[in-house]
């Protein structure tokens, strides 16, 4: 072909070509959505998983069964549940297949890492330890072991540093039950290891490091919230006795454990009580402060 | 966690961050390469029309010799891992097609094609889990191009090549139909298509101001029609 300014040829090809991208484009594009509305949904469902281990464990804690029978059983019922979210990916693979995750990896990473700290909730309550990387990977799999996509170790490590909040939380809201304290120095001391145990991958995970500092308020929250018995802070129920507290209070008392625990129990109602008091009393002096600017 | 699983958990991140140290070299020789193109290429707009095939030929070289890099960027980046590192080395390798295209438009008049821009760089479509060309880099440096084109078109001028700004007209008006067929969502690219809008009306003005005295001939749709004919 010569070659002359714009040639029909070359004009035809030029318009040709970018139909093909144009196509490429919305394709990709909808595969963009697809995967973002899917993300979406599997945060929701992972998060309702979250909730109903978090029920179930407390649930259980009054009744006669056993602790670690109980545990189990509500780990079996989030795994039951985490199915639905198994089945999502299944069908999710052919848009992930091959180089096509990683180019969609941004948009799969925040399901994903909601669904590993439901899943990694569950095996706690099921194991007391922590999954790992390849029993995270086995879950999303077909049955004759071809991965739906490859799991990556910032995803996994993500969603774990997201389970030491979920364990938070867990050992806080039961401390009241039997065996609660118990309980939650187990939790404390695990979160800690985990809290270490990522400490040296910061530096390779960006986003890492953010949830480390999450982690240590957790901690904090358990370990070391002593006054929080006598002296409510504004972070209200969650910050109640913690471990620290418990060791130093018990001192206190040369009570068999039954008993001191039905004191913690009793304490922490009122201080339930109390601190709504505190922050119903707080709210009111700042509308009184709020009525003297206005008088000024 | 286990200690085993820790280790290997340690010793897989460290594998990342090797790949992603030999990455960054390759990318930095490519960068060489390219400033070097561009610094030539810069020379367009004050040479002429007749000193232009040299200026051209001397950048063809350093081009083609982006390919040792692509090369072992596909030998570095692991298997279907592609889209995970891209964006280490796109605007690279963007200003690398740019080069090319424009070589390629300044030597024939034609557009180079994605596949033969690939083909230059040397990235084979066997490597296509591991080393690309992606349309969204080659759309950018079409971009490019018509950046680059809009400031010649006035150089030409000035080096008393009259022509030069109606064949740019023509050329770019092209890619602009093109770019319109594309369903651009808000990013960098439709930003970037965008603000072409300017260079074309620049580029108009300077064709106005040829046609206006004579300088050149415009060619009139009937005359177009003909030379498609």
């Amino acid at each position: 072909m010569a070659t002359t300014t714009t040639s029909p040829s070359s004009s035809l090809t030029v318009l040709q070509s970018f139909d093909v991208f144009g196509a490429d484009l919305d394709d990709h594009n909808e595969r963009r959505e697809r995967l973002i509305k899917a993300s979406r949904d599997i945060t929701n469902l992972s998060k309702k998983v979250i909730f109903l281990l978090h029920r179930l464990a407390r649930g259980r804690a009054d009744s006669k069964v056993d602790e670690r029978t109980s545990y189990k059983q509500a780990a079996q019922q989030g795994y039951e549940k985490l199915r639905e979210i198994q089945d999502l990916y299944a069908k999710l693979q052919p848009e992930l297949e091959s180089e096509r995750f990683w180019r969609y990896q941004r948009q799969v990473s925040p399901g994903l890492q909601e669904y590993i700290e439901a899943l990694s909730f569950a095996h706690y309550l099921d194991h007391g330890s922590l999954i790992t990387f390849d029993e995270v990977q086995k879950t999303l799999m077909t049955p004759e072991g071809v991965e739906y996509f490859p799991l990556t170790l910032s995803d996994y490590l993500l969603g774990l540093s997201d389970l030491t909040g979920e364990l938070m939380r867990f050992a806080i809201s039961g401390i009241a039950n039997k065996g609660g304290r118990k309980r939650a120095t187990e939790v404390c001391a695990f979160v800690r290891r985990c809290k270490s145990d990522f400490e040296g991958m910061t530096p390779y995970i960006r986003e890492l490091r953010k949830k480390q500092s999450v982690t240590t308020q957790s901690l904090e929250k358990i370990e070391d919230d002593d006054g929080a018995l006598t002296e409510p802070s504004a972070s209200g129920f969650f910050s109640t006795p913690a471990a620290y507290a418990i060791v130093v209070r018990s001192s206190e008392y040369d009570l068999p454990p039954e008993i001191l625990e039905d004191i913690v129990a009793q304490s922490v109602s009122n201080y339930n009580s109390y601190s709504h008091e505190t922050r119903g009393r707080r709210r009111d002096g700042l509308t009184g402060s709020d009525d003297e600017d206005e008088a000024m | 966690m286990e200690s085993s699983e820790l280790e290997r958990i340690n010793y897989l991140l460290d594998r990342d961050v090797d790949i992603r140290e030999k990455i960054k070299e390759q990318v930095n020789e490519l960068d060489k390469k390219t400033r070097v193109m561009v610094g030539l290429l810069n020379k367009i707009h004050s040479t002429p029309a007749d000193a232009m095939p040299i200026l051209i030929d001397s950048v063809r070289p350093i081009l083609l010799s982006c390919r040792d890099v692509t090369t072992t960027l596909a030998r570095i980046i692991p298997e279907n891992q592609f889209w995970r590192w891209k964006d280490m080395w796109s605007n690279s390798i963007r200003t690398a097609v740019f080069a090319a295209i424009l070589i390629e438009y300044l030597s024939s008049r034609t557009l180079l094609s994605i596949a033969q821009s690939a083909e230059i760089l040397g990235i084979t479509a066997d490597w296509s889990d591991r080393m690309a060309l992606p349309a969204e880099d080659y759309l950018h440096a079409l971009i490019s191009l018509v950046n680059e084109l809009s400031r010649l078109a006035v150089n030409a001028v000035t080096l008393g090549n009259f022509e030069e700004p109606i064949k740019i007209s023509l050329f770019v008006k092209e890619l602009f139909a093109g770019f319109s067929v594309l369903n651009l969502k808000n990013d960098a690219l439709r930003r970037r298509f965008d603000s072409l809008k300017y260079d074309i009306k620049k580029i108009e003005e300077v064709v106005y101001d040829v046609s206006l005295r004579k300088l050149a001939e415009v060619p009139s749709p009937k005359s177009v029609e003909s030379s498609i004919g």
